[in-house]
């Protein structure tokens, strides 16, 4: 009843919140990304042990945007946040050629989830502005995306630091978002 | 989890009063007592059962007394026993005690001797041990140093080598945008040659094209040239003809100029004849004059008939008075019947009178029939011949004016002719038709001569018809117009026939005229195609030009190709040479490179490139196996410093135990760590790829995570008691798997929390579902 109610009310007021979660490995600068969002200025970080979850609002759109901690330790605990998603913004430290292994098996491990199947997945190949960083193309063979069907996907290279790529990469987000709707 | 945080600050407690344990005899004495303990407390619960069972209690208590009497005894004995030999122990002791003390004493002394001696020992095995960690530190200070100064070496190694990758970079970048650049040039003149020959093909196609159209037009112009040589052919021909038309034409000029004269002579006859006629038309007027006198003649002769007549009638009358006479003589005959035969004779006489008279009247009526048929015949004649006469002075008018306008006509066609000399193919014709002419002039001359001899052979028959009827006119009424008459009509006649001949004449002129008409036009389509040959050459020498032009053209083109093709050759010896300039200087470079690696390559190839990207290869993977390497070492040292300060952290907590274990204990937790490190670097080196969603249960990383977990169990309830209800609903899920919730706490919670959310809605109820969560059987998660 108050589903229906709320339901009604989110319908007359349209402001349904996407939930958005920000996934990937320790360090790939998930939290700093979420607050470039958020803010728009580039925040001290330490590694979260937990999760950060702050609204942003972006061309009318509300986004609850999840932040979770990547380390080895907590990754097991994403998946409680899977549900009613409807979108992953998977962070790739793109420099880090060591752990792109991992980050792929965490990727399809966590693409494999039911509740995931119709969230859209973007791809942020972060820290661009790092030498010796991937290409995109090249961090999206790393994670072996063009093998997915049935995702809805789409990878950009991003600097969280020098905040580039952001803006077009929650463009395309909205845009699909929009189109999804 | 519980479980396992109680598990955790058990092993806390436990590790705590770990250097407790190392004290067993106070632990025995106090099992001793408490045993003791124990027992009475068995004596103290016994004696409070009931009475009932008194007397068998009593039994027991005596059958225990008894035994505990014996015991007693027994213990009686053995403590006389024990007394002896506790005498003799305190004896023993006494002397044990004294020994001891003594040796106590001694052994006080001499482990305060070697307690000083320990405690010097201690110095001085601390301050080697300092020593030797100040050693180790400086040891590792110096590695530090060296590693540091590695470092900074394999820093500025890297620095140089990523200055030396960069150079490199940038030249293969160079090399490559020269390259790029080189092949961007080479195609696009590889593009503009194909372009250029692509355009030489569509040339060779315009050429053949316009060859083909050439070899048409030759083609055609061949064909034109056999027209034009047939024309020319035909032309000579015409030109034999048109002499020979010429000479006809002459010719036909001479026999026009014979007919003209004929003409003139025909002229001359027809003057003649419009002489004659105008003769005739005297004779006629002179005839009809005569006629006039006929008629006149006539008119006396009708007067002298109508004096016949009135002659007639008085011989009538004279018949009637001879009647009257007859009659009277009859009646003197009646009156003289004697006078009988006289009488008979008189009648005889009067009868033949009477046939004679009879005859001669018939012969009258004849005569008379006859001379009125004759005069009617005549004027009829007369009539007819006058009507003939006006018609053949019209007809001399119209064969005048024809004559006229025929003579107009041949000197205009005559004019006509001479301007038309130079179309010598109907001149031919023309003159062939003035030959025909002539010969249907010469026929008609024939025929007019003929018709002429018969005309005078009808004038003569005519002139003979007219003599025999002048000649019976001359018989009959001696009429003298006859053969005038005669004579007109032969005129007449031969006027007629010359009329007619004439109008033969004048029809064929017509006829003439229209085929001289019918010839002209075919003239005409001669000069339409002089002017088409005409046109045909120019168009044949226009593209004769237009050909030249086009070769002239294409040649320009292909020269302009060529100068194109040998500037674009020269680009490319340029390019060329510009690479080989390039790889010169790459070779160069690698030279210093290798210069600067201190190997000496004199070869001076293109393999040299090669060898040099695999150096920088070999050299690359040298650098990530020492940044690899320095990346061990700096998570190595991590670890150190990490264990350093746990082992800090311990040693300020244990430090007391660490002073009494006599500074044993502080290596063996380092030791531990060591092995852990060790345990946990290859782990951390070769990161396990296909199972990285398995938790590490890693006995050594237990701690680690159950830390972070513990951390995490805290930031996120932290979070799902202090965040809005919708973040909350979300973290529901994380919260009781965190917490092993069972699946209905966790429906409990959502639901709360839903109503909470919501306006309306009852609060659920528990349903007694709140059990502990250890019994629950949580959803496991790996």
């Amino acid at each position: 009843m108050g589903g229906f109610f709320s339901s009604i009310f989110s319908g007359l007021f349209g402001t349904r919140e996407m939930r958005i979660l920000i996934l990937g490995l320790d360090g790939a600068g998930k939290t700093t990304i979420l607050y470039r969002l958020q803010v728009g200025e580039v925040v001290t970080t330490i590694p979260t042990i937990g999760f950060n979850v702050e609204t942003v609002t972006y061309k009318n759109l509300k986004f609850q945007v999840w932040d979770l901690g990547g380390q080895t330790s907590i990754r097991p605990y994403w998946r409680c946040y899977y549900s009613n998603t409807d979108a992953v913004i998977y962070v790739v430290d793109s420099s880090d050629r060591d752990r792109m292994g991992i980050s792929k098996s965490e990727l399809v491990a966590m693409l494999e989830e039911e509740e995931l199947k119709k969230a859209i997945l973007v791809v942020f190949a972060n820290k661009q502005d790092m030498e010796q960083a991937m290409t995109p193309a090249e961090v999206a063979n790393a994670l072996g995306l063009p093998a997915l069907k049935d995702r809805k996907w789409q990878i950009f290279k991003t600097s969280a630091t020098k905040g580039t790529g952001l803006d077009e990469a929650m463009e395309w987000l909205v845009d699909s978002l929009k189109s999804r709707q | 989890m519980f479980a396992k945080l109680k598990k955790k600050i058990a092993e806390e407690a436990a590790t705590a009063p770990r250097s407790g344990v190392r004290l067993p005899r106070t632990i025995s004495k106090e099992s001793i007592t408490s045993m003791g303990a124990d027992s009475g407390d068995d004596f103290a619960s016994d004696g409070s059962s009931s009475r009932d069972d008194l007397p068998a209690l009593l039994l027991r208590r005596n059958d225990q007394m008894r035994k505990l009497e014996a015991k007693l005894s027994d213990y009686a004995e053995q403590l006389r026993i024990m007394q002896k030999t506790k005498e003799k122990l305190e004896i023993a002791l006494e002397n044990h005690q004294d020994s001891s003390i003594k040796k106590l004493q001694e052994q006080n002394e001499f482990h305060q001797a070697n307690r000083a001696k320990m405690a010097e020992g201690m110095t001085l095995a601390l301050d080697k041990k300092d020593q030797e960690w100040m050693k180790k530190l400086t040891v590792v200070e110096n590695e530090k140093t060296a590693l540091s100064a590695r470092l900074d070496e394999m820093m500025e190694q890297s620095l140089t080598l990523f200055q030396k990758r960069d150079d490199m970079d940038e030249l293969d970048g160079f090399q490559q945008q020269e390259l790029a650049k080189v092949k961007h040039m080479l195609l696009r003149k590889e593009e503009q040659l194909g372009q250029r020959e692509r355009d030489l093909q569509q040339q060779e196609a315009k050429l053949h094209s316009a060859k083909q159209r050439l070899s048409e037009t030759q083609g055609k112009l061949q064909a034109v040239q056999k027209q034009h040589e047939e024309s020319a052919r035909i032309t000579a021909e015409l030109e034999i003809e048109r002499e020979q038309l010429l000479l006809l034409r002459e010719e036909a000029d001479k026999k026009i100029g014979d007919l003209d004269g004929q003409n003139q002579k025909l002229q001359l006859i027809i003057q003649q004849v419009s002489a004659d006629l105008q003769k005739s038309q005297s004779m006629v007027s002179f005839s009809e004059r005569s006629l006039q006198d006929l008629q006149t003649e006539h008119n006396a002769l009708k007067l002298k008939q109508q004096k016949a007549a009135v002659t007639e009638e008085d011989k009538e009358r004279m018949l009637g008075d001879l009647q009257k006479k007859v009659n009277s003589l009859e009646r003197q005959l009646q009156g003289n019947l004697s006078q009988d035969d006289h009488l008979l004779e008189l009648l005889q006489e009067r009868s033949n009178l009477e046939q004679r008279l009879e005859e001669t009247r018939t012969e009258l009526l004849e005569f008379r029939t006859k001379h009125a048929d004759t005069v009617n015949s005549l004027e009829a004649q007369v009539s007819k011949m006058t009507s003939c006469i006006t018609e053949l002075q019209t007809l001399l008018r119209h064969k005048d004016e024809s004559s006229r306008s025929y003579r107009e006509r041949t000197d205009t066609q005559v004019s006509k002719d001479m301007h038309k000399k130079k179309i010598p193919n109907t001149q031919g014709e023309w003159s062939a038709e003035k030959a025909f002419l002539d010969q249907q002039l010469s026929l008609l001359q024939q025929q007019s001569l003929e018709k002429k001899c018969r005309l005078e052979e009808t004038i003569t028959a005519l002139q003979t018809d007219k003599r025999t009827m002048q000649d019976m006119m001359v018989d009959e009424k001696e009429k003298p117009h006859t053969p005038l008459q005669v004579e007109l009509d032969g005129r007449q006649k031969v006027s007629t026939e010359i009329a007619k001949a004439l109008e033969e004449s004048r029809r064929q002129r017509e006829e003439l005229q229209t085929q001289v008409c019918v010839h002209i036009p075919t003239c005409q389509p001669f000069g339409a195609r002089q002017a088409s040959l005409v046109q045909l050459r120019d168009e044949f020498e226009h593209l004769r030009v237009q050909r030249e032009q086009i070769e002239q053209d294409k040649d320009s083109q292909l020269a302009h190709l060529r100068e194109e093709l040998l500037s674009q050759t020269q680009q490319q010896d340029t390019c060329q040479a510009r690479i080989a300039y390039l790889e010169v200087e790459v070779e160069t470079l690698t030279e210093q490179l290798h210069m600067c690696d201190g190997n000496h390559n004199g070869s001076v190839t293109v393999d040299d490139l090669d060898h040099i990207q695999k150096v920088n290869k070999e050299l690359e993977q040298q650098l990530s196996d020492k940044n690899k390497t320095i990346k061990q070492l700096q998570q190595r040292m991590a670890e150190l410093k990490r264990t350093l300060q746990k082992e800090l952290v311990r040693l300020t907590r244990h430090l007391p135990c660490m002073f009494l274990e006599c500074g044993r204990k502080p290596e063996y937790p380092e030791k531990t760590h060591k092995e852990m490190v060790c345990a946990e670097l290859p782990q951390a080196s070769s990161p396990s790829l296909s199972t990285a969603n398995t938790t590490v249960t890693n006995t050594s990383d237990l701690n680690d995570s159950r830390e972070i977990n513990f951390e995490y169990l805290k930031h996120v309830v932290l979070k799902f008691m202090s965040s809005r209800e919708a973040e909350a609903f979300q973290l529901i899920r994380a919260v009781s798997v965190l917490l092993n919730f069972t699946r209905e706490e966790e429906d409990m919670l959502k639901q709360t929390l839903e109503y909470k959310m919501s306006w309306f809605g009852s609060k659920p109820s528990p349903k007694g579902i709140i059990r502990p969560s250890v019994s629950g059987s949580s959803t496991p998660w790996s």
